[in-house]
């Protein structure tokens, strides 16, 4: 079985996002770049099922510009056995992600598509459902367990209502929840050995994507600071205040 | 019938917020040691440095003595209050009072939690360097009286170098500036560095002006798994030689099994002896290539056997809960502590007999080894078997650490690296200080607190 995945590269999740002064864009310049978290417990998943007997191949795909390399050898570190990189300097929206997933499902015929259930610099939560529509195949997403067996998955979702379990036909597209498993630490000796593993490069022009792009971004703000709190002597007085805001 | 002395304390600050209720003595009395029962007389908890200094006077006059009290996370003993002192917790003065773009300095109140003083530096896009496990809890002015150290020590130095200027009220009730942010200030002794590290025995704390610095570039977190001790420091070297270290912290076999025993996460499949994190910079890949050559050098010399490099912010975090994590995990076992340091050179021959002692000596306990090895500094914890009666152990530990004293002094060690003396090291002051040194110490003592008020019975 094979099991392509989904890896894409974020502003780290600890890291204090800034607003460029011209409001063009978020600061990434010097900033650390690391795997989407939710892409990292794709992968993690994907490694599982793989150390199970289940699968026997592990692709790890991003969309990115070219100095995405290294972040790629960092999946293939992590136990990944190939990497492809569509290589873009645009940033793209989730339709275009999506149809450009679906090019390389048609390059990879993997049996299970595993991706983050959104990533953390747009959260767009959007990808994996557009990728299963446009794939016509079956979707689990935000998915908490997984279990698979002969050609369907058995998958436990975090719903609002809290856990659902549903049961898929493979091949499929699942999305990671936070509560999937916990992704491992890269070994030292698996850095080495990520140098000579296969990493191919597809411009992304090259995949005759139509691009799904429909959204403008006009300008980017941080929200608005805290206001300062103040101090009240008595309740009389918080009432009073609460009353004079207008807000009881 | 004799009139409590609260009660003159009480006229002369009628606004005092003081307590002597039974769950407050109780939790202002002690720190993390619990080798003695809190039995203060009151808990002071004053507003401002006008309110510390009559308590100081008052104590003066009546005689009581004065635990000043921090976090309470010190591992000394130091802001145990067992004998009907007044506890001054300075937790309500906490806020930041200013900062200093030009000077790059903080001004905060003694009270402010080490991890707020770190968040207000990084609004102005600065660090406060210090840093360890009970940031969010110790105080700026515990870790003034401690002159704590901590996890970059090896980068930044103790909190003694990040201290532009203090304000202290002294135990004779005085109100003192000292150095005024000044860089350069030529003017006689430095007064400032007494109160660094006095253990709350010279004066209060009620103000201190940091000093801070550029954030270092992005880092990563290396974790080698280290198959003998005697490698750890030829570890250190490579790791030193090649790449810019902000911390090299190590740790044993069994202080990963408490560790995990709390919830960690295990970062091999195969056990090891030793365990070295370090931190180290890494702006670009030509750093994460330098790390690797590191290992392959080391792996090569058999220094180590594995490793991993975080990938991400939370990897970095969740290694380095694997070290940060040990103390609050032995915690429950109530552990005998030792917090030794020898210098940098002599550390393979000292760790050779540390080891070789406590095998002999403690062949029952289970001996956990950890600390920042690249100052020099290891913290062996001494966990008390179940079976064993707490007096009976501690003895037995006490009969030990005289004979690690006789290591120490051999190799011109200390006893308390950086978490004081207070009143678990009393007894082995003299192994670190010749008697000249103690008697200049007290003579400094007596002229600042005549009347010996500040914090009596700790340090000598
Ligand atoms: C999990 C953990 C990890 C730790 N790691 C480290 C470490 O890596 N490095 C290190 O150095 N220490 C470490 N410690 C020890 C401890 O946190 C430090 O010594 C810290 O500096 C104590 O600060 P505190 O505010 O808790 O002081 P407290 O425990 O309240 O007091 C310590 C001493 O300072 C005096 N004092 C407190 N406030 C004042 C004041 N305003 N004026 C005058 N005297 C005062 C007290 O009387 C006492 O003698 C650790 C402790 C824990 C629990
Ligand atoms: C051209 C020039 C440039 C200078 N630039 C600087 C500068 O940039 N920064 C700066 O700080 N200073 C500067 N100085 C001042 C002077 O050089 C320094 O203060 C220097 O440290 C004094 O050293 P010295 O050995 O000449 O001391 P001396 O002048 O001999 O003595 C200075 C003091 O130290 C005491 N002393 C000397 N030796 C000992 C000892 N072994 N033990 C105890 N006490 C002792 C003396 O009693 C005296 O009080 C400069 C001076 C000159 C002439």
């Amino acid at each position: 079985m094979k099991i392509l995945v989904g890896y894409k590269r974020v502003v780290d999740y600890n890291v204090r996002i800034q607003v460029k002064p011209d409001g063009s864009g978020v600061v990434t310049e010097g900033v650390k770049l690391s795997a989407n978290p939710f892409d990292e417990i794709a992968l993690e998943e994907a490694l599982r099922l793989r150390e199970k007997g289940i699968a026997t191949d592990v692709v790890v795909a991003t969309i990115g510009p070219a100095d995405c390399q290294a972040h790629l050898r960092n999946g293939l570190a992590m136990g990944a056995n190939r990497a492809i990189h569509v290589v873009t300097s645009e940033a793209i929206q989730p339709l275009t992600a999506a149809r450009t997933l679906l090019k390389l499902i048609e390059k990879e015929q993997p049996d299970l598509v595993i991706l983050g259930k959104q990533a953390i610099d747009d959260d767009c939560n959007q990808t994996g459902q557009m990728l299963a529509a446009l794939w016509n195949r079956p979707q689990a997403t935000f998915a908490s367990k997984v279990e698979i067996s002969g050609s369907t998955a058995k998958v436990t979702r975090e719903v609002d209502a809290g856990l659902e379990t549903i049961e898929i036909d493979l091949p499929a597209v699942i999305t990671t929840d936070l509560r999937l498993n916990e992704p491992r630490f890269t070994k030292l000796p698996d850095i080495m050995k990520a140098k000579s593993k296969p990493l191919e490069s597809i411009p992304l022009e090259s995949l005759g994507v139509e691009s799904g792009d429909s959204l403008k971004t006009t300008a980017y703000a941080a929200p608005p600071k805290r206001s300062k709190g103040v101090m009240v002597k008595d309740v009389a007085e918080l009432v009073a205040l609460l009353k004079t805001k207008g807000l009881v | 019938m004799t009139i409590s002395p609260l009660v003159s304390l009480r006229e002369r600050l009628p606004q005092l917020k003081l307590t002597t209720d039974a769950t407050d003595l109780e939790h202002y009395g002690r720190d993390w040691t619990r080798r003695w029962t809190p039995a203060p007389l009151a808990i002071a908890l004053p507003a401002d440095i006008a309110e510390v200094q009559t308590i100081v006077r008052w104590a003066n006059e009546t005689g009581v003595a004065i635990v000043p009290s921090g976090g309470r996370t010190g591992l000394s003993g130091g802001a145990v209050a067992a004998n009907g002192e007044l506890v001054v917790s300075l937790e309500r003065m906490n806020r930041v009072l200013g900062f200093d773009a030009a000077d790059r300095t903080l001004t905060v109140q003694p009270g402010i939690a080490l991890e707020a003083v770190h968040n207000a530096a990084r609004e102005h896009g600065l660090i406060y360097p210090v840093d360890f496990g009970a940031r969010g809890s110790c105080q700026i002015g515990g870790n003034i009286a401690t002159n704590a150290g901590g996890i970059r020590v090896i980068r930044y130095g103790n909190t003694r170098n990040w201290i532009a200027s203090l304000k202290v009220v002294t135990g004779a009730g005085e109100l003192l500036e000292l150095n005024r942010s000044l860089v350069k200030n030529a003017t006689g002794y430095d007064l400032r560095h007494l109160f660094i590290g006095s253990e709350g025995t010279l004066g209060l704390v009620v103000e201190a002006t940091l000093a801070l610095t550029e954030a270092p570039p992005a880092s990563q977190v290396l974790l080698f798994a280290v198959p003998h001790m005697q490698a750890l420091m030829q570890v250190f070297g490579a790791c030193r030689s090649r790449l810019q270290l902000s911390a090299f912290e190590f740790f044993t076999d069994r202080a990963l099994h408490h560790v995990r025993a709390h919830g960690a996460q295990a970062p091999f499949e195969q056990v090891s002896p030793y365990y070295v994190v370090t931190e180290f910079d890494a702006a670009d890949e030509a750093a994460q290539a330098e790390a690797l050559a590191v290992f392959e050098h080391c792996l090569e010399q058999g220094w180590v056997s594995d490793g991993v490099l975080s990938q991400s912010e939370a990897q970095a975090r969740s290694l380095w809960r694997l070290r940060e994590g040990i103390t609050e995990s032995l915690a429950p076992h109530k552990p005998y502590k030792n917090d030794i340091s020898v210098r940098i050179g002599v550390v393979p021959a000292f760790l050779q007999e540390m080891q070789e002692l406590l095998t002999r000596e403690y062949p029952q306990f289970d001996v956990v080894w950890f600390g920042h090895i690249g100052d020099g500094n290891l913290h062996i914890n001494i966990v008390k078997p179940a079976e064993i009666d707490y007096a009976a152990f501690i003895a037995e530990c006490e009969r030990v650490t005289e004979l690690m004293c006789e290591v120490l002094r051999r190799h011109g060690g200390s006893i308390s690296a950086e978490h004081g003396i207070g009143l678990v090291k009393k007894a082995y002051l003299a192994s670190a200080r010749s008697v000249e040194e103690i008697a200049l110490m007290r003579g400094i003592r007596a002229v600042l607190d005549p009347r010996g008020v500040m914090n009596p019975g700790k340090l000598f």
